[in-house]
């Protein structure tokens, strides 16, 4: 899993790049850590080159969003493939992400 | 130190009775010497005073003798003279001139004889201070010699007549006796009494000075009983022996032996005298009718054979003293053997308990995969005493097969301790390292940190994967192994340390390929360097030519045993023996074992499951969509037992087998963790805004939804739990609802 985080004119896009398995989340909870605590503006999770993700990663998409709400921020999901996006149906992430 | 104390007392009572027992037949014997020696000593004093007897009797008799004689040898004279009174006077000092011993004599005329001399009784003596010979009368009306008893008993007595002892008042108090006999005329009428006096002075000094004892004592007596000789002094003549038999308390003894005496009896007697035993011997001078007697203490003839008897007895104490202490030693040490004894067979039933553990430590004939058909492979071990230090050990996880062979240095119970030792960090290390040098490292370094007594093992390990046949392995100083191909040769190996030397050390492993009917042969030095009766090696080149190619396992192991047996021979076995033969076959058959895969409890792990669900998929038909969600739901499933079905810092597993049914496919996920039922858990509503949704519990949220079935046990101590996928043409029906 590769991760790369740019900033925007839309906000900081996130790009996750292979599989967000559970080894995977872990390193990834620290990388992206510095962004729960900025997470005023808008933060875009680009799953456009992820291939899996586990529970372990949703977490962290719901972290960040918990975060965002509390700071008035903004959290999209941008570019899930079919398998992803049956694990967010089966999980009712569908309904949490402003998924594009 | 709890044995001790009965050893010694038991030693102690077997001492006292053996010395009792010494003690008894010494006595025994000492009882029996002793009433010899009392005998002996007995029958010597008897010797000695009837020697003194006799010799004094022989003394009186040649004195008497000469007395006799002397007068005997006058009468002639004394009778012829008695034509002419005047001059028997001569004839008495002639007797005394003429022999030493008469210190007396007179011819005492019977009163009347002669009418004109009514009596007359001239009589000479010896002055025996100037040696003169004096004369006088004893015609005197004082003395009356007519009277007197040597006169009187003479008349009738033809043979003579020797008076009683007396003391002559006369001549300086001496004792005297005399011999008196009648004078006859040619009518055969006694005219006179010739007479000789002998003094009995001498026989005090001889006889009384008779000392054949310290305080032994003789006494002599009259006829009469009067005291002749004794040592009081003052009794002489003027007692009798009635009269001392009178003060003494023990009369009745005495007055017998008071009549054998006067009645001419010899013989001994003992009595007792102011509470004293004295032996009295006794015998008599018939002539006169005197008692001699000497008398001995009894004391006195035991005394030194009681002196000695105390000696005796005191060196018998002594020596029974050391012969106490050294039966104790003996019977100690003796009781200390017994029980040593006792210990040793107790030591040995342990040991023999200790090889039965030690053999069930390493994998039996049985455990060598006959069910295999890419290995075959046979190992023995022979403990040169009942434990031994060498040790070997193989399994196969993950299609590889795990093996070593080691040496402990020494032998006996420290090596075989060692060798448990290595053999359980081996079965530790390698159940989740793939890495033989790393294995080896983590061993070393165990070792090293326990090892306080310089033991060190050498070792090999080795990985052989039977599906490709590469072979990693490590040397730690092992004997380098035979690789065996279509040519016999030692595997190339770089030595390294054995292990427990230095701790922190590495390993250099090595890597080689294994093809189809290669082998490897691993040793210990046990084989090497048996020895036979000649002390020679069996060696490297009988070792390579034992070893032939393309034979099956058990029977290279058998040949080389079999081999190394003759070689030794009577021999003692010197060391332990181990050999290991891996005989790669490399047949591809079909696996007939259920897929599965065992991950170790760290989150990394999950990282193989993704392989391993894309292995099973594509066997059974299914496509990469379901393949993905099943890799999801056996990943929260596994993840939950890897953080938490174990305690931190233990280690555990997970392991996934799976089976395939007709219409449906089940993965039964186990674990040895803590009970965990994860069917149990509350559902999490997903219909939630993001301000109240939980972190938690969507792992087996996802695992309810993929999976079609999911059941949990508990057994054996593990959580099971299965989860079933249908499998149809539908088979992502599910997920998209």
């Amino acid at each position: 899993m590769e991760i790369k985080i740019n900033k925007t004119e839309e906000g900081k896009v996130v790009e996750f790049i292979g599989r967000l398995d559970t080894p995977a989340a872990l390193e990834a909870n620290e990388t992206l850590a510095p962004l729960f605590e900025d997470a005023s503006g808008t933060t875009i999770l680009d799953c456009g080159k992820m291939t899996y993700i586990s529970s372990s990663g949703l977490r962290i998409f719901l972290t960040l969003r918990k975060s965002a709400l509390q700071k008035g921020g903004k959290v999209i999901v941008r570019a899930i493939n079919d398998d992803i996006r049956s694990v967010f149906l089966m999980t009712g992430f569908l309904n949490l992400f402003e998924i594009q | 130190m709890k044995l001790q104390t009965p050893i010694l007392r038991k030693s102690v009572w077997t001492s006292i009775l053996l010395v009792l027992f010494a003690a008894l037949i010494i006595e025994v014997s000492s009882l029996f010497q002793y009433f010899y020696a009392v005998k002996g000593l007995k029958s010597e004093a008897s010797l000695r005073a009837e020697g003194e007897l006799e010799n004094t009797r022989i003394q009186i008799s040649d004195v008497l003798d000469q007395a006799e004689a002397a007068l005997r040898n006058n009468m002639w004279i004394a009778r012829w003279c008695l034509d002419h009174p005047d001059s028997l006077e001569a004839v008495t000092r002639r007797i005394i001139e003429d022999n030493p011993v008469v210190v007396g004599s007179t011819v005492a005329l019977v009163p009347g004889y002669y009418k004109r001399r009514p009596l007359m009784a001239p009589y000479s003596y010896r002055n025996l201070d100037t040696g003169e010979i004096l004369t006088k009368t004893l015609a005197t009306p004082e003395y009356d010699y007519p009277s007197h008893e040597w006169f009187t008993k003479a008349l009738f007595r033809e043979r003579g007549y020797w008076s009683e002892p007396y003391v002559d008042e006369g001549g300086g108090e001496m004792l005297m006796t005399t011999f008196s006999m009648p004078v006859r005329d040619d009518s055969g009428k006694t005219a006179a009494i010739l007479t000789v006096d002998v003094s009995l002075d001498w026989l005090t000094s001889m006889f009384g000075d008779v000392k054949v004892y310290p305080s032994a004592f003789s006494v002599m007596a009259s006829s009469s009983g009067r005291i002749m000789v004794c040592p009081v002094q003052s009794f002489v003549m003027k007692k009798t022996i009635q009269d001392i038999i009178d003060s003494l308390e023990d009369k009745a003894t005495f007055d017998t032996l008071s009549r054998d005496m006067l009645s001419g009896k010899s013989g001994s007697r003992l009595v007792r005298y102011k509470g004293k035993k004295e032996y009295v011997y006794f015998a008599p001078v018939e002539r006169t009718g005197w008692s001699m007697s000497i008398v001995i203490p009894e004391d006195e003839i035991y005394s030194d054979i009681r002196k000695l008897g105390w000696r005796v007895r005191l060196l018998q104490i002594l020596g029974l003293c050391m012969l106490f202490f050294i039966i104790r030693f003996v019977a100690r040490n003796q009781l200390k053997y017994n029980n040593l004894t006792e210990k040793k067979n107790l030591m040995e039933n342990e040991l023999k308990i200790a090889s039965g553990i030690q053999m069930s430590m390493i994998p039996s004939s049985d455990a060598s995969f006959p069910e295999r058909h890419d290995i075959d492979m046979a190992a023995v071990l022979v403990p040169a005493r009942e434990v031994g230090g060498d040790l070997y050990d193989y399994f196969i996880r993950e299609g590889k097969l795990f093996f070593c062979i080691g040496d402990v240095s020494g032998k006996g119970v420290p090596a075989s301790l060692v060798m448990a030792v290595t053999r359980s960090l081996f079965r530790t290390v390698s159940s989740h390292e793939d890495s033989p040098g790393r294995i080896v490292e983590i061993i070393n370094n165990s070792m090293s940190e326990m090892n306080r007594n310089s033991m060190f093992v050498t070792f090999f390990c080795g990985i052989l994967d039977l599906a490709t046949g590469q072979l990693r392995y490590c040397n730690a100083g092992h004997n380098v192994p035979v690789f065996m191909s279509d040519t016999k040769h030692m595997l190339d190996v770089v030595p390294n340390l054995p292990l427990g030397i230095v701790s922190d050390m590495s390993f250099q492993e090595q890597e080689t390929m294994l093809y189809e009917d290669d082998a490897i042969f691993l040793y210990t030095d046990g084989l090497t360097e048996a020895e036979n009766a000649n002390h020679e090696l069996f060696g490297e080149k009988r070792m390579l030519s034992v070893l032939s190619t393309r034979r099956d396992a058990k029977s290279q192991i058998e040949a080389m045993e079999k081999n190394v047996t003759d070689f030794v021979g009577q021999a003692p076995q010197s060391d332990d023996l181990t050999m290991l033969f891996i005989h790669y076959l490399n047949n591809d058959l079909p696996r007939s074992n259920v897929p599965h895969i065992v991950l170790r409890n760290e989150i990394g792990q999950i990282s193989r499951l993704a392989g391993f669900v894309e292995e099973v998929a594509e066997k059974n038909g299914i496509n990469p969509g379901t393949a993905s969600a099943i890799n999801l739901a056996l990943e929260e499933i596994v993840t939950n037992v890897i953080m938490y079905a174990y305690p931190k810092g233990t280690e555990g597993f997970a392991e996934i087998k799976v089976r395939t049914r007709d219409d449906a496919i089940d993965f039964e996920v186990s674990d040895s963790g803590k009970p965990f039922d994860p069917t149990a858990m509350p559902e999490v509503d997903i219909t939630l805004g993001a301000e109240d949704r939980k972190i938690g519990g969507l792992g087996i949220h996802l695992a309810r939804k993929i999976m079609d079935a999911i059941s949990y046990e508990r057994k054996n101590d593990k959580n099971i739990l299965t989860l079933t996928k249908m499998l149809n043409n539908h088979g992502n029906q599910n997920q998209q609802n």
